[in-house]
């Protein structure tokens, strides 16, 4: 170990730094919005139809009640956010209620968020099949279906709803299983683009249908009296028997209420998208949660009330209850052509919302697991990552299996499936909530915002409006027990199954976590800071960033030891400790930073080190997204270099470019540094980061130069510099490209780039700007700058 | 049935009591949220 940085005290262990605050890229509270409504607004596709088919015509009335009940709610989310407690949905609830009780509590989560894939699956697949089927039977009503086809399926063609659901729903799983282990990246501009089509959608089905209204009439649904709740027998669940629901009032409103609860789906992101939020965190966390509510009450809640209004009682629950707003879309007033173009785009924005949140399920869950595990209650058999792409595979992979199992067995039917959904919708939010309670009482630590209103009694302060959202939830999740007998039978079997796995894992893990805890001792010094900073880690400006992820692979850490001195250079070895939305919910814990795999990480970097005998830092910072990670992380050290290895999903160009879109978007002032990424071949791709002088083309320099000989030639311009010229025409440029042949300029950029051959890389760095460009001339042999 | 009717009983008056506590929550939050929409003054960063 003497050849790696050792601790101050002089012992033998290797001091490892370990920053305690993600390293995030913000995003403004619009952008906190989109990817949060992404998942919420999707229930609007499924949760009037559910609702309706298990309590009847006055539904509408309690998805308007539940999106209400839903700002109290988010309530509850402002302020664990305004805690900021460290560790996850586990940690917090492990913290107030213990042990037991947090297990079982991700065993909800889990529920949820798997299902979550399923249903939303399932339901565009309603929407798909259901305009497939309308759109043939327009086709045969004016004839235009041949006889021999007609003949051939015995009348008008149609596909089966359920099975073509079923279908598309184990494809989008399995398209996004495979993108997940490749590693795919969230972003918040996909979900912005998404919420803004579907804000398209959502005016103009609100505009067509108030028209409607006007044009034709309608009337309210039946206020939710006991006399207009009209049970099923898989409504009543286990109390199909009872008198129980026909002896109470408001005990049919509960029933109700737990069967629209799912309408509300998705609030939990919330918390998951805080850490991201802009300065001032709390404020915008505020205005998002108001984005969310009004958005989701006006979407979710109206369309179910229009729905009911506008569609015929004889086709809104039998044909149209998996597809209301297809329902809504085809009985506006104007052509028919007109309303089955409509419901196509509703199609289409059903399955951009839906299929985003069969990704959010996955992401989800993979990132639950992964805190679970790394708190020992999940054996860390789970989170071994794939030879690869360096994914949690076997999560995914069990993940995965869950939910294509579910879609099978459901075989497409979404009250089903809505119904066990909300069993896990309403016991995370119950476990959520009453945690937030017992912590009133037992954290101690700085809470910015509390749920209103709040009275104090002799010194002891009671806290009314927490205590009443969690009597509302914990009544309706006691209720929907009884009324949802297939939810609560599979949701406890999912959740004893879950919460045995975690028990047994959590022993045996205790027991190994004792031996590596001794061994890491022996080994690392972990020393925590708040953020990274040079002096922290103990290092001189110009020094060596090198990133690694796999300890399979850090040819690229050699590569750059071999070519570093140490003495005059440093190498700091980074290992970014990624979390995805979905992932924390909250800060991450020494334990989750630095766990058993960023152990075996730094040994063998070690290892390498020692190889060489030469000198090498350690940093594990957390992070959100690797390429702002490095890159702040770069700035904050001054480092001169980046060395990386080739990703197993990009080729080098590509990863400049992520890089350098990183670096555009850090504060100024920031400093350039080059970024070396070392091939499996030992070629090295060298780019600059940050603004520089472009490589330029033999032509183009003598162009500039006869240019320049012309233009001296004129009198009074004799002192005139190639720069200047160069200075002229970009400013030229930029007053075309900026006011009049936009257009132009690009078409004849597009064909020099594809005449000269230089397809991708020139692409990319025409993209970035002017912050990345290949350098040629270090291809193969470069050295890290500097050494 | 005694012990089932009061269990359901305390349900209701759990929901009822949470209901009307989560409207005033509904009321107090809706003050604040005016508020922090009214107020502009962080949004020039946004």
């Amino acid at each position: 170990m003497s050849s790696t940085t050792n601790s101050p005290s002089g012992s033998n262990r290797v001091r490892i730094v370990v920053a305690t605050s993600v390293m995030l890229t913000f995003i403004s509270y619009w952008r906190a919005a989109a990817v949060i409504l992404n998942d919420l607004g999707s229930s609007a596709f499924y949760a009037g139809g559910i609702a309706e088919q298990a309590i009847g015509k006055s539904a509408p009335w309690f998805v308007l009640g539940v999106m209400l009940f839903a700002f109290a709610v988010r309530a509850v989310y402002v302020e664990s956010c305004s805690m900021f407690v460290r560790g996850g949905v586990y940690r917090v609830v492990k913290e107030a209620l213990g042990g037991t009780l947090a297990k079982l509590s991700v065993s909800a989560l889990m529920f949820d968020y798997i299902l979550t894939g399923p249903v939303s699956g399932v339901s565009a697949g309603q929407y798909i099949a259901g305009l497939i089927n309308e759109t043939i039977s327009i086709a045969d009503a004016h004839g235009w279906i041949p006889a021999a086809i007609h003949r051939l399926f015995n009348g008008t063609p149609q596909v089966g709803v359920n099975t073509t659901a079923v279908l598309f729903a184990v494809a989008v799983t399995l398209y996004f299983w495979w993108e997940n282990i490749k590693g795919i990246e969230e972003s918040s501009e996909k979900a912005l683009w998404v919420m803004q089509i579907t804000t398209v959608m959502v005016v103009m089905l609100l505009g067509w249908s108030l028209f409607t209204l006007l044009k034709v009439g309608g009337h309210l649904p039946p206020f939710p009296t006991l006399a207009n709740i009209h049970y099923t027998d898989e409504s009543l669940g286990f109390w199909k028997h009872s008198k129980l629901p026909h002896m109470f009032g408001i005990l049919g409103l509960i029933i109700g209420f737990g069967h629209s609860v799912l309408a509300m789906s998705g609030e939990e992101s919330l918390a998951q998208v805080y850490r991201e939020l802009a300065h001032p965190k709390l404020k915008n966390l505020k205005r998002t949660a108001i984005i969310i509510g009004i958005y989701s009450f006006v979407f979710t809640g109206l369309v179910s009330l229009l729905a009911v209004m506008l569609v015929p009682d004889d086709v809104r629950v039998k044909v149209y209850s998996d597809n209301l707003i297809a329902g809504l879309a085809m009985h506006m007033v104007g052509p028919q052509i007109l309303r089955l173009a409509f419901r196509a785009f509703v199609v289409v924005v059903g399955f951009l919302i839906l299929s985003g949140a069969v990704n959010t399920a996955i992401v989800g869950s993979n990132g639950v697991l992964n805190r679970v595990a790394e708190d020992g209650v999940l054996a860390d058999w789970f989170r071994r990552p794939q030879k690869k792409y360096g994914t949690t595979y076997r999560i995914i992979n069990l993940i995965v299996g869950l939910q294509l199992f579910t879609i099978i067995v459901s075989w497409g039917n979404i009250y089903t499936l809505g119904e066990a959904y909300a069993f896990g919708v309403i016991w995370s939010f119950v476990f959520k909530t009453v945690s937030m309670l017992v912590l009133r009482y037992r954290y101690k630590g700085v809470r910015n915002w509390k749920v209103p209103p709040n009275l104090h009694l002799f010194g002891v302060e009671i806290p009314i409006g927490l205590a009443s959202v969690a009597m509302v939830l914990l009544a309706t999740a006691i209720v929907n027990l009884f009324t949802k007998s297939v939810a609560t039978v599979s949701g406890l079997i999912f959740s004893v199954v879950f919460f045995a796995i975690f028990t047994f894992s959590e022993k045996v893990n205790q027991r190994k976590h004792a031996h590596n805890v001794a061994q890491m001792k022996e080994q690392f010094q972990l020393q925590l800071a708040e953020s990274v900073e040079r002096e922290t880690v103990g290092i001189h400006p110009g020094n060596v960033l090198v990133p690694v992820r796999d300890y399979n692979t850090l040819n690229h850490l050699r590569w750059a030891l071999e070519r570093t001195d140490t003495r005059e250079q440093d190498v700091v070895v980074m290992s970014a400790r990624i979390s995805q939305f979905g992932a924390a919910a909250y800060g991450l814990s020494t334990e989750q930073v630095f766990s058993d795999y960023e152990q075996t990480l730094f040994t063998r970097a070690v290892s390498v080190a020692e190889g060489f005998g030469k000198k090498i830092s350690l940093l594990v910072v957390p992070a959100r997204d690797p390429w702002s990670a490095i890159v702040q992380t770069a700035h904050n050290l001054e480092s001169s270099a980046v060395v990386a290895g080739l990703s197993s999903k990009m080729t080098t160009t590509e990863q400049a470019f992520f890089l350098g879109r990183a670096w555009e978007s850090i504060p100024e002032p920031k400093q350039q540094f080059v970024l070396q990424v070392v091939r499996p071949d030992g070629i090295v791709d060298t780019f600059r980061i940050g603004p520089h002088t472009p490589t330029m083309k033999n032509e183009d320099v003598i162009l500039l130069h006869r240019l320049w000989l012309n233009i001296t030639r004129e009198p009074g311009l004799e002192n005139v510099h190639h720069h200047d010229i160069l200075t002229e025409a970009l400013v030229r440029f930029a007053h075309d490209y900026g006011a009049r042949d936009r257009d132009e300029i690009i078409k004849e950029l597009r064909r020099t780039a594809t005449d000269g051959g230089v397809t991708l890389p020139r692409r990319i760095a025409g993209q970035v700007g002017p912050t990345v460009q290949p350098d040629p001339k270090d291809r193969g042999d470069g050295t890290p700058p500097g050494s | 049935m005694k012990f089932t009717v009061l269990l359901v009983k305390i349900l209701e008056y759990m929901f009822v009591a949470g209901w009307i506590g989560s409207a005033i929550v509904l009321v107090l939050t809706g003050i604040e949220d005016v508020e922090t929409l009214l107020d502009r003054k962080d949004e020039a960063s946004q």
